[in-house]
């Protein structure tokens, strides 16, 4: 796990979006962060943002976005050869754009909204793998890259279920998002664990999708993997965070198994104890603190989940802990008993999970007490 | 007689499929092929490998071959399937798509 924040009170960057209305490119966005979260310059760091900002007398540190996407050609050696690399211009292959346009817009969500400089925080290389294996209805993340199947565009069109895995941009968010929880918590992928692991990668994957289309929370469709089935499959997606269980009703592919509570919680040998099933309860809890706080889910519903994903969850925290962990974040982020933190506590008793029993209580450690609140009424934006 | 057992789990959608075979209710062809890729791949000798433990929205797959009267279970990733095996095991996959 790393703790970048040795800082205990810093604003996150959205808020700093917030108060320096000078436009939203990446760019802008991480000079602020960078001004913001030196040490040096706390105390008048917001007037100085904005005087770096009208001279353009900052430069963005460490934080480049460098993607390469490979072409495995239908075969399954790794990672391929090279089909574009960073700056380069889009070439004739969707599948190539789209994997470099959708890990470029991961990338820019972590970067953003979390400061967060790639998978590893380190600026790790964004290599991806289009054109997988041969009839490969499938992504995945294996240890190092992500990788795409070509669903079964290799087959006469009245036959396919599944198009190729690039079309959905929380699919490319949920594949690099598996990197960002290795370098993290490092949730092991399995059980009540492993639908944690899943669930981070659905969440993660569903704000990088919402943020690229500006969409709030109640304006986002919460699918997971809309796009890839093509029209012969009765369904309008893999997942549901928003109604988990109804995404998808087939005659070949059966029904949609996630469930939305822990009373329907599914034990199960197959998928490494039901990871892509009971997840479902998770991406629920989160879909409901994101509605009830309002807004773009990103901002503090994300910023919630980013604290805990990378400060507070272990490799072995199940769907309790993830419950009291997140709570326990709203409460150091925004205050405790505000209303972020009770969203929280709301999502998780709307899938049968149980936290911070007494009202503004139920952490474990003493919080910050909404230092961040405080600065935000401080500078007027906050009542 | 032979029996095969092919199970996928797993994958970004987390869908189990499985085929279950009894060579004797296959046209002839498909049975002689099966046959001959469970014995090209030396099914019965070869090394189950350790579990990938790193890898995310893989599928796995849990293969059985049941000859006379030997049974075998073999548990593989996704990225760790011995080369002799892929034959059989893609003869498989294709089999699972229709």
């Amino acid at each position: 796990m790393s703790h970048r924040h040795s800082i205990f009170c810093i604003l996150p960057p959205y808020m700093l979006d917030q108060i320096v209305q000078n436009g939203t490119s990446a760019q802008r966005e991480m000079a602020v962060r960078t001004l913001a979260t030196s040490q040096r310059v706390r105390k008048n760091r917001i007037d100085i943002a904005k005087a770096a900002m009208r001279s353009g007398s900052f430069s963005v540190i460490g934080n480049v976005k460098n993607r390469v996407v490979y072409d495995a050609r239908l075969g399954t050696s790794l990672p391929g050869i090279v089909a574009r690399s960073e700056g380069d211009t889009p070439v004739f292959d969707p599948a190539v754009n789209e994997a470099y346009d959708g890990s470029g817009a991961t990338y820019d969500l972590y970067a953003a909204v979390y400061s967060r400089n790639s998978i590893d925080n380190k600026g790790m290389r964004l290599n991806s793998t289009v054109h997988y294996d041969k009839g490969y209805d499938n992504a995945f993340w294996d240890g190092q890259q992500m990788v795409y199947g070509d669903g079964d565009e290799d087959l006469p069109a009245a036959q396919r279920l599944f198009n190729r895995f690039t079309v959905s941009l929380d699919v490319i968010g949920h594949e690099l998002t598996h990197g960002v929880t290795q370098f993290e918590a490092n949730l092991v992928y399995s059980n009540q664990q492993g639908a944690l692991n899943e669930a981070v990668s659905d969440i993660f994957g569903s704000l990088v999708k919402q943020y690229q289309r500006g969409q709030t929370a109640d304006q986002a469709d919460w699918i997971i993997g809309e796009g890839l089935f093509t029209e012969n499959v009765k369904g309008f997606g893999i997942r549901s965070m928003k109604a988990p269980g109804t995404a998808y009703n087939d005659p070949v592919l059966g029904k949609d198994p996630q469930p939305a509570h822990m009373k329907d919680y599914k034990t199960t040998s197959q998928d490494n104890g039901g990871v892509h099933i009971n997840s479902g309860i998770v991406n629920h809890a989160f879909y409901v603190t994101a509605i009830e706080i309002g807004g773009f889910a990103w901002e503090k519903a994300g910023q919630i989940w980013y604290k805990a994903l990378t400060e507070k969850l272990q490799s072995n925290s199940n769907f309790q802990n993830a419950g009291d962990l997140t709570f326990e974040a709203a409460g150091e982020l925004f205050g405790l008993g505000s209303l972020e933190q009770n969203a929280i506590k709301t999502g998780w008793s709307e899938v049968g999970i149980t936290v911070g029993g007494t009202p503004g209580g139920g952490g474990t450690t003493p919080s910050g007490d909404g230092c961040l609140k405080g600065l935000m009424q401080a500078l007027g934006l906050s009542k | 007689m032979m029996r095969i057992i092919f199970e996928r789990t797993g994958g970004f959608m987390g869908r189990t499929v499985s085929l279950n075979l009894d060579l004797t209710n296959l046209p002839s062809e498909q049975a002689q092929t099966l046959k001959r890729l469970v014995d090209e791949s030396d099914f019965f000798n070869l090394t189950e490998q350790p579990p990938n433990t790193i890898m995310r929205d893989g599928f796995n797959y849990s293969l059985t071959v049941t000859k006379e009267k030997t049974e075998r279970t073999l548990h593989l990733s996704e990225r760790n399937i011995p080369n002799g095996l892929r034959p059989l095991v893609e003869d498989l996959i294709e089999r699972m798509r229709k």
